[in-house]
């Protein structure tokens, strides 16, 4: 359902001359409708460049993006999300003013409010308790990002995009927030991207994606990818660093 | 007799669809157009300028006053004198407000002074909406002026807005306050084209334990140009705050000045001001659930004066 072909980014770099940098660096792939992704490297990757690049959010450089058929690269973000693609932000925006109950009418296009109170009861977040509360500065990390992800469910999208959904969550919710996931990619065939460095929804998804540098350098399922997994864990600076005896880190 | 005017007007800085109930005096044009007391609450013309004297008996609670001003005279430029004497232990909502309507070519306006004597232990909340519609070219002024005496241990919350259509603006809000007393005052202005919008604020914090929040926001459109200055002088062991926020849409000119004053070694004073425009990551978050970056702007600044 949504293609990447031959997708670049780069960014003019101030400190050699304004010479373009790539961060992106020629990715290729092809995502199935109502399947689960897991992407997933080092800090720095590129991980949320991508994402940001297939929600519009920044303009690619180079290549083509396809969804469901029609390239999709030189539309709006308005127009991407009209299309069906939807976007969990690592950090949410905070408004002052807008409540919840705000967001989530604009998510779900003015839908009945009982229709609303499943979508966020179903996130683990008390709807009497915060719909009318201000998404502001006020909530916790944890409480903006259930209040986040009942936004982009509230859409009922074709493509959702999670950019780390654990950030801020506790640890006995991020096992029901996969189980919650999954449901949704079941019931209404969302095909599911999630950006996470955490096992549980790395375990969870049908393809692993993992990128370094730029660059996909691994699809397949989570057992495959164990060894390469183990490998970045270590370091990003492995072949550079002299090793222990010259580390000011804390490995 | 209200025409279809007067009852937009109403509308707007009172939300009021008709005569209201309870306590008010409406003034249209420079002459009253109706007025009503209650057994509480009474309401006579003041007899040395022009203007009206509302006096809330003590220990009146829940009631409500209504004194909206409406213009829609082409050349006139009202001024009036109000007084509002709230006698302790009373808790009453007083709806104000100035609503001009212009249809021609000749400038129109009005200058409201209140002034406020709220008695011990009293509470009064104070709405108090500017706004300017019709489409004709003449110039729409207000001026209000806002003078608050809070007696020991009253407690004030006051809203003011000016939300469109004014020209010019020049608002002027004083207070003083006594020991245990708290004021909590919220202005908010939108100006677009190329209006000009002042206001002054100076709270005098005089008894010990006394309170005052200010708080401002501001939407500067167009070629707008806003100016608010915020001081708070502390004479005495008490708290103050001053929180000054602006967004900038085009070329509009915001100059925000909190000054504050701490004339006590107890006095505990903070402000904070921020000035710019609406951030990236708000207009991204509305966009990316299918609404266009109009529609997000007007989400993110109706929530913002909201």
């Amino acid at each position: 359902m949504l293609e990447l072909n031959d997708i670049r980014y780069e960014v003019s770099d101030p400190e050699n001359n304004n010479d373009l940098y790539p961060i992106i660096k020629g990715i290729n792939f092809r995502f199935d409708t109502g399947k689960f992704y897991a992407i997933t490297g080092p800090n720095g990757s590129g991980k949320t460049t991508l994402a940001k690049l297939i929600m519009g959010i920044i303009p690619v450089s180079g290549g083509n993006i396809i969804l469901d058929g029609v390239s999709i690269e030189g539309m709006s973000v308005t127009e991407r999300a009209q299309a069906g693609i939807a976007y969990a932000f690592q950090h949410p925006a905070r408004f002052k003013g807008v409540t919840f109950r705000d967001i989530m009418k604009i998510a779900s296009g003015n839908k009945d409010e009982s229709e609303l109170v499943k979508t966020i009861s179903s996130c683990g977040i008390c709807s009497c308790d915060f719909l009318d509360k201000p998404v502001d500065s006020k909530l916790s990390g944890g409480e903006i990002k259930k209040i986040e992800l009942a936004s982009v469910m509230a859409r009922i999208p074709k493509l959702a995009i999670y950019d780390e959904p654990d950030t801020g969550i506790d640890l006995w919710t991020i096992a029901p927030m996969v189980v919650r996931l999954k449901r949704e990619q079941e019931q209404h065939g969302t095909t599911t991207l999630v950006i996470s460095h955490n096992k549980a929804f790395l375990e969870a998804a049908d393809v692993l994606l993992l990128i370094r540098d730029g660059k996909i350098v691994y699809s397949g399922d989570f057992d495959g990818a164990r060894l390469l997994l183990e490998d970045l864990s270590a370091c990003n600076y492995k072949n550079e660093c002299e090793g222990e005896n010259d580390a000011e880190c804390y490995r | 007799m209200l025409n279809a005017i007067d009852k937009k007007l109403l509308k707007a800085v009172a939300d009021l669809e008709d005569i209201p109930k309870g306590a008010f005096n409406i003034r249209k044009n420079g002459k009253l157009l109706s007025r009503k007391v209650s057994a509480n609450i009474e309401i006579e013309s003041d007899k040395d300028r022009d203007g009206i004297i509302v006096r809330v008996a003590p220990g009146t609670v829940n009631e409500s006053v209504h004194i909206p001003v409406i213009l829609s005279q082409a050349g006139l430029h009202d001024m009036v004198y109000n007084t509002f004497i709230i006698g302790e232990n009373a808790d009453v909502t007083i709806i104000a407000g100035c609503g001009i309507h212009c249809g021609g070519k000749e400038s129109e306006g009005h200058s409201g002074i209140h002034e406020f004597q709220i008695g011990f232990k009293a509470s009064v909340r104070y709405v108090e909406k500017h706004v300017s519609m019709g489409s004709g070219k003449g110039e729409r002024t207000l001026n209000p002026t806002t003078k608050v005496f809070m007696a020991a241990e009253s407690h004030a919350e006051m809203e003011l807005t000016q939300l469109g259509g004014v020209d010019h603006a020049k608002r002027v809000n004083e207070a003083h306050l006594e020991a245990g007393s708290s004021l909590l005052m919220t202005e908010r202005v939108m100006t677009d084209g190329v209006q000009l919008a002042t206001s002054n604020n100076k709270f005098v914090l005089a008894g010990p334990g006394s309170k005052a929040n200010m708080i401002s926001r501001s939407v500067v459109k167009g070629n707008s140009r806003q100016e608010l200055y915020m001081e708070l002088e502390a004479r005495a062991k008490s708290f103050g705050h001053i929180e000054c926020e602006a967004i900038i849409m085009d070329n509009g000119v915001n100059i925000t000045t909190p000054v504050l004053k701490a004339l006590h070694p107890d006095a505990e004073m903070t402000h904070e001001a921020s000035i710019g425009k609406i951030a990236d990551d708000q207009l991204i978050k509305l966009m990316s659930l299918g609404i266009t970056y109009d529609e997000a702007v007007n989400i993110i600044i109706q929530g913002f004066l909201s």
